[in-house]
């Protein structure tokens, strides 16, 4: 249960984004989070309304872009067969190994924010 | 309105303090191993195995993460080798400020070692996303947990650079396929280790620890390098 200790950071860096351009509340910021990075995005966003409330930028919305990690086979490329949340043991079409590429992305994308002073 | 790209990682503070850590690491030569696990599957007790066959070769030492009690630190101790415990008070993962902090409040005692553990708070799930400065990631899976771990949590599984089996003297009574776990390692981390090993009986402890002399002099032999 990180997900409270990962909503403070990106708060953070939101914010100090908008105060770099004098921005005034935020009205939204976007996360890409990776399958791999260990955080479940309902938990998140929980988070994030907890840890926005009672600041400036309460009511913020947070918009997570989800990024699936790649199986990749030395010969065949990406493997599209493997359905979310399982796993394919080899390589479906030729049995070679499989590597797992991607997916763990955390990374706050972009932040909206209204005009300074309309804060 | 305005929209602004920002393209940061959230943990980007974590990621400066273990950049910080590395470097001071890469300078006294010391490698440090981070073990993650579920509670109970044996962490503690492979650590006090090594630190009883090694400490006569390697200067150990150990960080020891959990959320209540000294106790972990506490039998490393009695194993000879400086331990510090680090509460993290209901946090499920160490951090990477945490160790910093650990470490300058022992006053150089854990400075300058051949070999540091950082033994993370049970849990596989919440400590794989931080870098603590580490060398490489252990992921230790006993065997009365099941054979199914390792793609349901995939995320550990494929960053750890070893897997320790552990409490393989168990495995007459429990069901638990080894190449179902050897095959699901392989399929999420290719050039990922596997040992299988039980603290009990001593089965597998000399690989672990040849890894662990191995690691510690290409890491040694990297530094020599880099000074010349």
């Amino acid at each position: 249960m990180h997900e409270t200790g990962l909503a403070i950071e990106a708060h953070k860096i939101a914010r100090a984004a908008a105060d770099a351009r004098r921005g005034g509340a935020i009205e939204s910021v976007t996360l890409v989070v990776g399958e791999l990075s260990a955080v479940e995005p309902e938990l998140l966003a929980f988070a994030w309304e907890a840890v926005v409330s009672g600041t400036p930028d309460a009511g913020a919305r947070l918009v997570v872009e989800w990024r699936r990690a790649s199986q990749h086979c030395a010969a065949c490329g990406d493997i599209a067969e493997r359905a979310a949340g399982s796993w394919l043991r080899l390589c479906p079409r030729c049995d070679g190994p499989l590597a797992v590429t991607g997916g763990d992305e955390l990374d706050v994308r972009s932040v909206v924010f209204c005009e300074g002073g309309d804060a | 309105m305005t929209e602004i790209d920002v393209r940061q990682k959230v943990l980007a503070a974590n990621a400066a303090a273990a950049a910080g850590l590395r470097s001071a690491f890469r300078d006294t030569g010391t490698l440090v191993v981070n073990l993650i696990s579920s509670p109970g599957s044996g962490k503690t007790t492979l650590l006090e195995a090594t630190a009883g066959a090694l400490r006569g070769r390697f200067r150990l030492g150990a960080l020891d993460g959990d959320i209540a009690t000294e106790r972990d630190a506490e039998r490393l101790r009695r194993q000879g080798i400086p331990a510090r415990q680090i509460l993290t008070g209901g946090a499920c993962h160490l951090d990477a400020r945490q160790i910093e902090k650990a470490l300058s409040d022992e006053d150089g005692r854990l400075s300058a070692l051949d070999i540091l553990f950082i033994e993370n708070v049970g849990n596989l799930i919440c400590p794989t996303s931080y870098d603590l400065g580490e060398d490489f990631k252990v992921a230790l899976l006993s065997v009365a947990e099941g054979d199914d771990k390792p793609f349901k949590y995939p995320a550990i599984f494929a960053r750890a650079a070893v897997t320790v089996v552990t409490k393989a003297d168990l495995l007459a009574h429990v069901d638990f396929d080894l190449d179902a776990v050897r095959s699901q390692v392989a399929a999420l981390n290719p050039s990922g280790k596997l040992l299988v090993t039980s603290s009990r009986t001593g089965a597998g402890l000399e690989a672990w620890y040849a890894l662990l002399a191995n690691a510690l002099a290409d890491k040694r032999a990297a530094q020599v390098l880099a000074l010349r």
